[in-house]
Order: structure tokens, then C-alpha cells, then sequence
């Protein structure tokens, strides 16, 4: 193990262990379900991050693969009776296996053409999952669409905290909930510190001499792909399991540029920065329900005026100030 | 035959709406390499424009279609001054600049849904209806699009074959450093090439409404559309995204009538994916595509 890799780690843990403190303290529910959406965006801001900032890859199919996730668990449990708690890796996997097709189709080509193709398979799959018409069969006399159509499925089966928990049911959701950001993040910590993002790294330095010394580009971003499609499936099969609902509103473009921006604030080729941005969006957010329907103008003008000013985001502006912290220091010195 | 004939003149409509769209965004990707996101938004905001001219002030339609265009233009320019001056050169270019424009799509999307609402009205910019044209019935909105699309598409086709200014643009997609050295303004032409890209769009989206609706997400649909032409195509191809856009156009009203709307795109997609691995660089594309 690295020290890179073991500091990482113990940050983490360390982030992890504060994190399961917190339903001591707080006993709100309302902020309590704040925080397990914010452990939920910020596994799925996570995982974009490794694939983008690291590998390269520039999708935009990140929603449609937590999308999968959400609607392995919500199919497998309605119409197949599954226990959600087998449901939630089979959505992942679900997950999983759609980023081996899309890759295979896509991650040959150059940024651009990966950007718009996964945007356009997206949009697809969401055209043809809410032009769905006929129903597949009837649920409490409603009828039930295959994909379930427009309306999605609802009031899928929860984790069975309720029964055991009663009033406290959210606190077993909440450590569900951490359990999965906890696996994703000292995942992604594994991959980018490990010998893949080792290899990311030789490849975005100079492409013709790391594939001269035998890495395969195409590939390593195909397990990328793959891996990180299966932490984001498995959030949103934990997003499905917590919210008991899956629908067409999870493609919406509003959450994905949500999304997209708590990575860039946060910074592109870090490791903390999304969990960062993840929990400035949030709080940001939380400040702009007070002044009406602001939300999508303030993601968007955000997006825009850290992409110009920031690009490298809050990780990016602090390895500069530590940077040039050192610099003068040394200076100092001789 | 008569449904054949059907399927040409809905295909040739398509292909132009398409081809109006797909053209100013190969043209900006061929030049500097940038892919606008909010290509869709651009489209919207056209069409906005003219109904606010012809529905809110008035204004005869000619006028009200001219306005369009130039909003889309107004907006290009715009896009230009205000976010793509400050980042051309940097790092990352490719993806931030995608990024950038998303973030300024939804913030323009937001701001038609709240001067507009969100429901979804008729456009009042188009003309109504058809002559008879070897024993079917042509609508005069489609003859119009057609028009509409050659028109500006073929003048932009002779700005940049045939005038200085346009030289220098091509000069710039060619190679940005040598035009520079001869003494090209590549920021002035990044500008110019905004606004071209800016006015198709526009033109587009007045023109796509007549069709449809007005609505702020009424872009989506298209620029996807557009999207996908343009890496078929391969990206910044500009005569092969207007070649591409009337060939899909007529590939998507044959599955409309055969198979049925819902897999239009489907289909559409699955075929793009068959010409990426064959050609990685697109149809028309003399591209370089890492492989390894």
C-alpha cells in the first residue's frame, strides 16, 4: 500500500466514522434525509469524477446508470417479488453490464463523440421508456407499465426498518445509505491511487509512449467505465430503496448538470474534491429554496463561472495555496 | 408510390429542419474545436423570438422570421463576449467548454420558462396549407423549410467558399497557428463563426416550432438529433453534416411510417453505433482518433 493510498484511506475513514455520528446528534428528520441525499450525489459525484477527472471519459450517461440501478431494484421487487436488499446489487450489476455495451460502442472514439453519444443514449432510453403505452399489468387497480411509463414505479418495498425500527426507520436508511457512499468512496480511492489511475495518469501524459510500453487505452477506460457504472447503480438502487420510488424524472437534465456541478466545483482530478462540491451544492442549494425557483439558473451560472474561473475547482485552488505556501517557505529557507 | 412520395417530402423536411441544425454545429467544432451544449437552447430562443415579434408587437411574419434568426445570431455572439473569449487556450478545452455551455443552456432554458411559462403554445410564424404536387398533398410550411434551409445554408456555403472572411475561417479550421502567422484575427473569426452558428440555430428553431410547439425544452429533441448527425458525420465535417442530416432525415420518416415513431431514434442510434466501429472518425471525418 502506497502512503498516497493509506492517507486517503484514513481521511476517509476518518470522514466515514464522523458521518455515522451524526444520527447521535442530529434527530431532525428533515436534515437527516438532507444528508443521506447528500451521501447519495456525492457517490454518484464521486464515481464522475474518477471517470472524468482520472480516465478521461466525458459521460454524460451518469444519471442513466444510476437510473438502471433504481430501476433493477424497483422491477426486480415488483414484479418478481425480490427482497430489496438482493435487489440492490442486482441493479448494480444491471448497471454494470449496460457500461460494458456502452462502452464497447463508445469508448474508442475521441472526448467529444463519448460526450454526445452517452447523451444521446440517455436521452433514448428515457424517450422510450416514457412513450411506453401499454400496460403490462394492473398494481392496486392502476395500470403498470413495463418501464413504468410516465409515472414510474412507486411505493416499492423498503428495507424493513420501518417494521423494526418504527419512528427511527430513517436512521436504518441512513447507515445504508453510508455503508454504500463508504464502499464507493474507498473505491474510488483504490482506483485512483491504484495501478489503473497510475496507468490514466502515464496515458494523459504522453498517449503514444504508455501504449508503446503496452497499455491499452480502449480497455483500461472500458473497466473504468464498468466500475465506477457500478457504484453509481448501486446508489440509486440505495436511492430507490430510501425514496421507495423510480421514475423518468432521475434523466432529468437539471440533476445531471446538478451532478456535474458539485464535480467541477469541487475539482476535476482530485480525490475529495467532489464530496467537497457535493456538500457546497447542497448547502447552496438549501439557501437558494428561501428565494424562490432559482435552483437550475444558479447551477448553470455556477457550472459557467467555475468553468471560466476555476476550472480546476476548490481542490484545484487549494493545491495551488499549499503549492505556493511551500514555495515561499523554501524560499525562506535558503 | 404514394407512400414512398410521402416519406420523400416528410425525409427531405426533416433533413433540412436537421441539416439547419446540424451544420453551425459542425462548423463551430470544425473551427475550434468546441461543441456547444446549448445548441437545443439556441434553437428555443429563435423561436421565442419570433413569436414575441410576430404574436407581441405585431409584426408581419417576414419580420417576425427575420428576428428569429437574428436572436439566434444575437445570442452566438454573445456566448462569445461573455464565457468562450475567456477560455480559449486553456487546458481541457474540449471538455470544459462543454461543460461551460450546459451550464449556460439550463441557465437560458430557466429564463424562458420563467419570461415564457412552461406550457407549450403554437408558433405563429408559419404559413398554412398545402398544394397538391404529383397527387399528394405538400404542405406550403414544408416547401418553406425547404426553402428556408437552402437558402441560408447555401449562403453560408458560398461565405466560405467564396469571400475573404470566410477564407479566413476555413484557414483557421485548417490549421489555427499557420493563419495566424498570415495575419488571420482567430479571435475576431471565432466570433464570426459563433454568430453563423448562432443564426442556423435560430433559423432552426422558428422553423421546428412551426412544426411542433413552442416550449424552452423544444431544443432538446433536435440538437440530439443534431448532435448525432454531427458524429456520424464526424465531428466538424461541415458539407458531410448536411449530407448526413438529409440521409438520416429520410432513414428516420421511412422508420416513422414502417415501424412507428417511438424507434426513430432507436434505430437511428443503433445505426451510428455500426458506422463509429467501422469508421471511429465518422463518415466524412479526416480526423485523428487515438486507437490503441
Amino acid at each position: 500500500m502506497t502512503p498516497a493510498v493509506r492517507n486517503n484511506l484514513l481521511g476517509a475513514l476518518g470522514l466515514i466514522a464522523a458521518m455515522a455520528l451524526v444520527p447521535a446528534v442530529v434527530g431532525e428528520r428533515y436534515l437527516l434525509g438532507e444528508v443521506i441525499v447528500f451521501m447519495l450525489w456525492a457517490s454518484v459525484a464521486v464515481q464522475w469524477n474518477v471517470l472524468t477527472g482520472h480516465a478521461g471519459v466525458f459521460s454524460l450517461a451518469q444519471m442513466l446508470l444510476f437510473a438502471i440501478g433504481a430501476y433493477g431494484v424497483a422491477m426486480s421487487t415488483t414484479y418478481l417479488g425480490l427482497s430489496p436488499w438482493l435487489a440492490m446489487p442486482l441493479g448494480a450489476s444491471a448497471s454494470a453490464l449496460a457500461a460494458v455495451l456502452i462502452g464497447l460502442a463508445c469508448l474508442r472514439l475521441a472526448t467529444a463523440y463519448v460526450a454526445l453519444l452517452t447523451f444521446a443514449i440517455a436521452h433514448m432510453v428515457l424517450v422510450l421508456i416514457i412513450s411506453e403505452t401499454a400496460c403490462f399489468t394492473t398494481i392496486g387497480g392502476g395500470c403498470q407499465r413495463f418501464f413504468g411509463g410516465t409515472s414510474g414505479f412507486s411505493r416499492i418495498e423498503d428495507l424493513g426498518f420501518r417494521q423494526s425500527l418504527r419512528g427511527n426507520w430513517i436512521v436504518g436508511n441512513y447507515y445504508v445509505v453510508l455503508a454504500i457512499f463508504a464502499i464507493s468512496f474507498i473505491a474510488s480511492i483504490i482506483v485512483i491511487h491504484g495501478r489503473l489511475g497510475l496507468a490514466f495518469r502515464a496515458l494523459a501524459d504522453s498517449p503514444v509512449y504508455a501504449a508503446a510500453r503496452g497499455l491499452n487505452r480502449t480497455r483500461s477506460r472500458i473497466v473504468v467505465f464498468v466500475i465506477t457504472a457500478f457504484f453509481t447503480g448501486l446508489t440509486g438502487a440505495a436511492y430507490a430503496v430510501h425514496f421507495r420510488t423510480a421514475g423518468p424524472s432521475l434523466f432529468d437534465f437539471s440533476t445531471l448538470l446538478f451532478i456535474l456541478a458539485m464535480v467541477i466545483v469541487g475539482g476535476l482530478r482530485s480525490t475529495w474534491g467532489p464530496v467537497l462540491g457535493a456538500a457546497v451544492m447542497m448547502i447552496l442549494v438549501e439557501i437558494a429554496k428561501d428565494m424562490g425557483e432559482i435552483r437550475n439558473m444558479m447551477v448553470g451560472a455556477i457550472l459557467v463561472l467555475f468553468v471560466v474561473l476555476m476550472p480546476f475547482g476548490i481542490a484545484g485552488l487549494g493545491r495551488r495555496i499549499a503549492a505556493r505556501i511551500r514555495n515561499a517557505t523554501s524560499k525562506g529557507a535558503t | 408510390m404514394d407512400a414512398i412520395l410521402q416519406i420523400i417530402i416528410s425525409g427531405l423536411t426533416l433533413g433540412a429542419l436537421y441539416a439547419l441544425g446540424a451544420v453551425g454545429l459542425a462548423l463551430t467544432y470544425g473551427t475550434m474545436r468546441m461543441f456547444n451544449m446549448a445548441h437545443g437552447v439556441f434553437m428555443a430562443l429563435g423561436a421565442y423570438g419570433a413569436y414575441y415579434v410576430a404574436e407581441v408587437l405585431g409584426m408581419p411574419l417576414v419580420l417576425a422570421l427575420l428576428a428569429g434568426i437574428l436572436t439566434g445570431g444575437i445570442v452566438g455572439a454573445l456566448l462569445h463576449v461573455l464565457v468562450v473569449r475567456f477560455m480559449l487556450g486553456n487546458k481541457n478545452f474540449e471538455i470544459n467548454i462543454l461543460v461551460a455551455t450546459a451550464g449556460v443552456g439550463i441557465l437560458l432554458q430557466d429564463v424562458l420558462l420563467k419570461t415564457f411559462g412552461g406550457f407549450p403554445f403554437r408558433q405563429p410564424v408559419q404559413v398554412s396549407g398545402a398544394v397538391d404536387l404529383l397527387g399528394t398533398r405538400v404542405p406550403w410550411q414544408s416547401l418553406l423549410i425547404l426553402v428556408v434551409a437552402f437558402v441560408l445554408i447555401g449562403a453560408m456555403a458560398l461565405v466560405l467558399t467564396r469571400t475573404r472572411f470566410g477564407m479566413a475561417i476555413r484557414a483557421t479550421a485548417m490549421n489555427r497557428d499557420a493563419a495566424r502567422l498570415m495575419g488571420v484575427n482567430t479571435v475576431n473569426t471565432y466570433l464570426q463563426v459563433l454568430i453563423i452558428a448562432g443564426i442556423l440555430a435560430g433559423a432552426a428553431g422558428v422553423m421546428i416550432s412551426s412544426m411542433a410547439t413552442l416550449s424552452p425544452e423544444m431544443g432538446t429533441n433536435p440538437a440530439i438529433r443534431a448532435f448525432v448527425i454531427c458524429v456520424v458525420a464526424g465531428l466538424g465535417s461541415v458539407g458531410g453534416a448536411g449530407i448526413t442530416a438529409f440521409a438520416l432525415g429520410l432513414i428516420e420518416a421511412a422508420i416513422q411510417y414502417y415501424i412507428g415513431a417511438r424507434f426513430g431514434l432507436p434505430i437511428l442510434l443503433a445505426l451510428v453505433v455500426v458506422v463509429l466501429v467501422r469508421r471511429p472518425a465518422g463518415l466524412f471525418g479526416r480526423e485523428e482518433v487515438v486507437r490503441s
